[in-house]
């Protein structure tokens, strides 16, 4: 366990002097979004909310071919999946980081999916719901907290 | 501190410096004269980390396994994958004549009724994998991971990579010269010929199906999709194309596992015949 403290001293000082260990390329975070650990990220206006995936997301997934998108009128649940899409044969799994009801999709990811890579926090948003639950918002990670999250992800390997 | 910081960074002696600290025990919370070496310190306990994780994969070897049999097993090891109850695990089998969609039911790449695939003595089944149709049979080899990607921050497109270098690399062993696809053609190809496919499905992060790869099955059933939905590219096998006799296909398979292994970076294997994880009804 001194290890894991240890850890967070080591990484909080490293953020704090704003330096990394080996270069690497860093994916876009957006300030004023907010960001689940499975990396989708919410923009929350009043009791609505507009979700996708992140840049760093669409990069660890390669070229989306499909997009598996709920019904409008389901609901969804904070941190169940909702949905999935599909990348270099492979179905990842997408989950919600808020629960609420749909109130649209993205049906231009149907004939489009790769707006999921080109533009993953304007053209390729995936569903908008109507929030049940405001307060849910503030378990979720600000930009800053999701760039180190993603950076300490990424040194794992 | 900052211009020291900058200093280390692009220091060629980055090495040394990183042993020193190793020697350094800092309690948490207390003031840091060492600032500068923060930077070191984060690297150095990403690799400690990865070094105490007992990354032990157990894999389980089967004979020829029902598809359907083999799905449930999967999502019973893929429950207690995520609930933290198993270690990582995989799968080597064969499966009987199958034909299988993913997730994107491209059924208009079967070129067959049902009725007329049952009169062949295959099977079909839907699946929620990535990937397009595909047939499996006997002598070719399949391996299904079961695999916590979020424990190694891999995402689909690293993972993926991995599962086709494996099948590279057993090829290469025998005198085979494999490749990835072109962008958009996962999978592995000598030519234009395709030996191993992949269909992969990363639910909670973590991994099910997985790759199968062509050591001697009938290639005239493929005759009858078009596999992985690409027209106009042949598939092809490791009998077709390699010059050498070829081992028994548990020895293809056990290649494949110890590839994947070294592959993620695993630090032991445990062996276990299959038959124990699979009740008596569902062995065939």
């Amino acid at each position: 366990m001194a290890m894991a403290s240890r850890l967070m001293w080591a990484s909080r000082a490293a953020s704090y002097l704003k330096i990394s260990t080996c270069p690497r390329a860093f994916s876009t975070v957006i300030k004023d979004l907010k960001y689940a650990d499975t990396h989708e990220w919410v923009k929350v206006d009043g009791s609505s909310a507009t979700i996708g995936i992140t840049d760093h997301a669409q990069d660890h997934l390669g070229d989306v071919v499909y997009v598996e998108l709920p019904e409008v009128g389901s609901s969804v649940n904070q941190g169940k999946n909702f949905g999935a899409v599909e990348s270099v044969k492979a179905t990842s799994d997408v989950i919600s980081p808020v629960s609420g009801e749909v109130v649209e999709v993205n049906t231009e990811l149907n004939g489009s999916p790769g707006l999921v890579n080109a533009s993953p926090y304007e053209d390729g948003w995936i569903l908008k719901v109507k929030l049940s639950n405001n307060g849910e918002v503030n378990s979720l990670m600000d930009s800053e907290q999701y760039s180190k999250f993603c950076e300490e992800e990424d040194a794992k390997h | 501190m900052s211009r020291m910081a900058t200093f280390l960074r692009f220091s060629s002696s980055r090495v040394s410096l990183i042993s020193f600290t190793l020697l350094l025990d800092k309690p948490p919370g207390s003031s840091l004269p060492l600032d500068g070496l923060a930077a070191a310190l984060v690297h150095i306990q990403h690799r400690l980390y990865q070094m105490s994780l007992q990354r032990t994969l157990k894999a389980y070897k089967f004979g020829i396994v029902n598809y359907l049999n083999a799905l449930k097993l999967q999502e019973r090891l893929s429950g207690e994958r995520k609930a933290g109850n198993i270690q990582d695990t995989i799968l080597s089998l064969q499966h009987p004549p199958t034909y299988t969609l993913g997730k994107r039911r491209t059924d208009h790449n079967l070129l067959l009724t049902e009725s007329e695939v049952q009169a062949m003595g295959a099977e079909v089944h839907y699946t929620e994998r990535g990937g397009d149709i595909t047939f499996h049979g006997p002598r070719q080899a399949i391996i299904y991971p079961i695999i916590s990607l979020r424990a190694i921050g891999f995402g689909a497109r690293k993972y993926v990579e991995g599962l086709e270098s494996i099948m590279i690399e057993v090829a290469s062993l025998y005198g085979v010269n494999a490749h990835p696809g072109k962008a958009g053609e996962t999978g592995v190809w000598v030519g234009d010929r395709k030996i191993g496919a992949i269909g992969v499905r990363i639910s909670s992060g973590i991994t099910s199906h997985g790759l199968a790869f062509n050591i001697d099955p009938d290639l005239n059933y493929f005759k009858h999709i078009v596999p992985c939905g690409i027209r106009d590219k042949g598939v092809t096998s490791l009998r077709r194309e390699a010059q050498m006799q070829l081992p028994e296909d548990e020895v293809i398979h056990d290649q494949l596992i110890q590839s994947f292994a070294k592959t993620f970076h695993f630090k032991d294997m445990q062996w276990s015949q299959g038959g124990l994880i699979l009740p008596a009804d569902e062995i065939k």
